[in-house]
């Protein structure tokens, strides 16, 4: 062993040694750096790395409970709603519910809603058109028409740039805001996914301040303190739109949801195969029914009936 | 433990740290150092500290090795491509430590691949390491292995991993 992979190999017994909260042998280390000062410049590079290791290792899918959806019911559920803003009157699932505000200082919000398996378009006022997927609870504003919350499912905003007066889609804990637009939202569970096809969004303007510009997306999900960016075909944003569903290594997960939006069936990953990436088109048509059998060639799983729906599953062996 | 406590501790030891930041290769920037580390954990409400000095020395090693990446970073502009929307989706981008980390997914799926190429039980035992902070006894006790197959996985892992790291700044 030559004296440099020496040194590696002690200065990695430090890093792993450390790792232990109950560590006490600073003194012994102190010796160890002090030995040569060559010890420092190993152990600070090794260090470093196991920490950058670290942060991306914590965002590996591993087996956990499923991803929890909505279970995907037609009609979709009704949802209570504060009578203060609705008069009590809900109408059916599918249509625009109208808020009537108590107070004009108030918010006067109102909801558009789908049923899985059936998208939807709507133009606001300010020219700003918003493509609805299945599965999909969206909060307008008539007080704050340049805003959005996306509750869940998956929505593409083209929005109509005006520099006063950016366009901001409020999902989950996070906010985006246009910078002259057309991007896709899609939210599940505590998932949360941006991709933008033309000008760009800024994710978290007062926090991250994270930059999508055309040909990236994003990924995060509450709590977990990472973000995921890649690339992605700008053609290939919103492609659900026209029964496309493009996919460059989205985890399985991911695919059984947008597969659940899209069709209205029941679709969800096993946690075993939940984390696996994804590469490929998938091409939805009207006959939904036909469609899980397919998959399991294309997704390299078991497709298992579970009720009314279907569940991913690993190939036995 | 309050402030006070602490900075008592911390000026008993004000050698022994100084003397550990040199080790470290502080050189003439160690008093500075030193006082820029007195300066950060005076600002922390750490709540009761078990082994005050086990604490102080981790924190002057934290702060070494946040000086060390700085001083990387600086070097290797590893933001760039946040910028530039052609440049290819590389590099680890770290957004003030301690706060949401931004990451590549092609990343993602190499320490992900790296993770299987390691086998079950040897990732496992790395994630509960290294991730979840559980000691080496207690991942032995928990898969029913011996600690000598605990230590040997990890170092296999560790070094896995930090060539991984390696290989990302080739790209």
């Amino acid at each position: 062993m030559t004296p440099d992979q020496n040194i590696d190999n002690a200065a990695l017994n430090w890093v792993i040694r450390m790792q232990d909260p109950s560590f006490d042998g600073w003194e012994a280390f102190e010796l160890w750096l002090e030995a040569n000062p060559a010890h420092a410049d190993s152990y600070q590079a090794m260090a470093i790395a196991d920490q950058d290791i670290a942060v991306i290792a914590a965002a590996v899918p591993q087996p956990r409970p499923a991803l929890v959806l909505q279970p995907v019911l037609q009609p979709a559920p009704r949802r209570r709603v504060p009578r203060a803003w609705f008069g009590g009157a809900i109408a059916a699932s599918l249509a625009v519910v109208a808020g009537y505000a108590v107070l004009e200082t108030r918010p006067a919000p109102y909801f558009v809603e789908t049923p899985a398996g059936v998208a939807r378009s709507l133009v606001l006022a300010d020219g700003t058109k918003l493509d609805l997927n299945g599965g999909t609870r969206l909060r307008l504003d008539r007080r704050a028409p340049r805003e959005a919350v996306l509750e869940r499912g998956e929505v593409v905003f083209t929005v109509v740039h005006d520099d006063r007066r950016p366009f901001r889609v409020g999902v989950g804990s996070a906010s985006l805001v246009d910078v002259g637009t057309i991007f896709n939202v899609s939210r599940s569970g505590s998932l949360t996914t941006v991709a933008v096809s033309e000008g760009a969004v800024v994710f978290n303007p007062d926090r991250e301040a994270v930059h999508l510009p055309a040909g990236r997306s994003l990924r995060a999900v509450d709590g977990l303190g990472t973000i995921v960016l890649a690339r992605t075909s700008t053609a290939a944003v919103g492609g659900w739109r026209s029964g496309r569903l493009v996919y460059d290594g989205a985890p399985l997960d991911d695919v059984a949801a947008d597969l659940a939006r899209n069709t209205g069936l029941a679709i969800v990953a096993d946690p075993a195969v939940a984390g696996r990436p994804f590469r490929g088109v998938i091409s939805l048509n009207n006959n939904h029914t036909a469609l899980p059998a397919g998959l399991g060639l294309l997704l390299g799983v078991k497709v298992v009936r579970q009720g009314d729906g279907w569940r991913f599953a690993a190939e036995t062996p | 433990m309050e402030t006070g406590g602490l900075e008592a501790i911390f000026l008993a030891n004000r050698a022994r740290l100084l003397r550990f930041l040199r080790a470290h290769g502080a050189g003439d920037a160690a008093e500075d150092l030193l006082q820029e580390l007195w300066f950060k954990l005076s600002r922390v409400d750490t709540g009761p500290v078990a082994q005050p000095l086990a604490y102080l020395y981790r924190a002057a090693n934290n702060l070494m090795l946040d000086r060390y990446r700085s001083v990387r970073q600086t070097e290797r502009r590893e933001q760039d491509w946040v910028e530039a929307s052609d440049a290819p989706v590389s590099g680890l981008v770290v957004i003030s430590p301690g706060e949401t980390r931004l990451i590549a997914r092609e990343q993602l799926l190499a320490v992900e691949a790296e993770l299987q190429l390691l086998g079950d039980r040897t990732a496992t035992i790395f994630r509960r390491h290294r991730l979840d902070g559980i000691p080496q006894r207690d991942i032995a006790a928990e898969l029913g292995v011996s600690l000598s197959t605990v230590e040997s996985d990890l170092r296999r892992a560790y070094r896995a991993m930090i060539e991984l790291r390696g290989r990302f700044d080739e790209v």
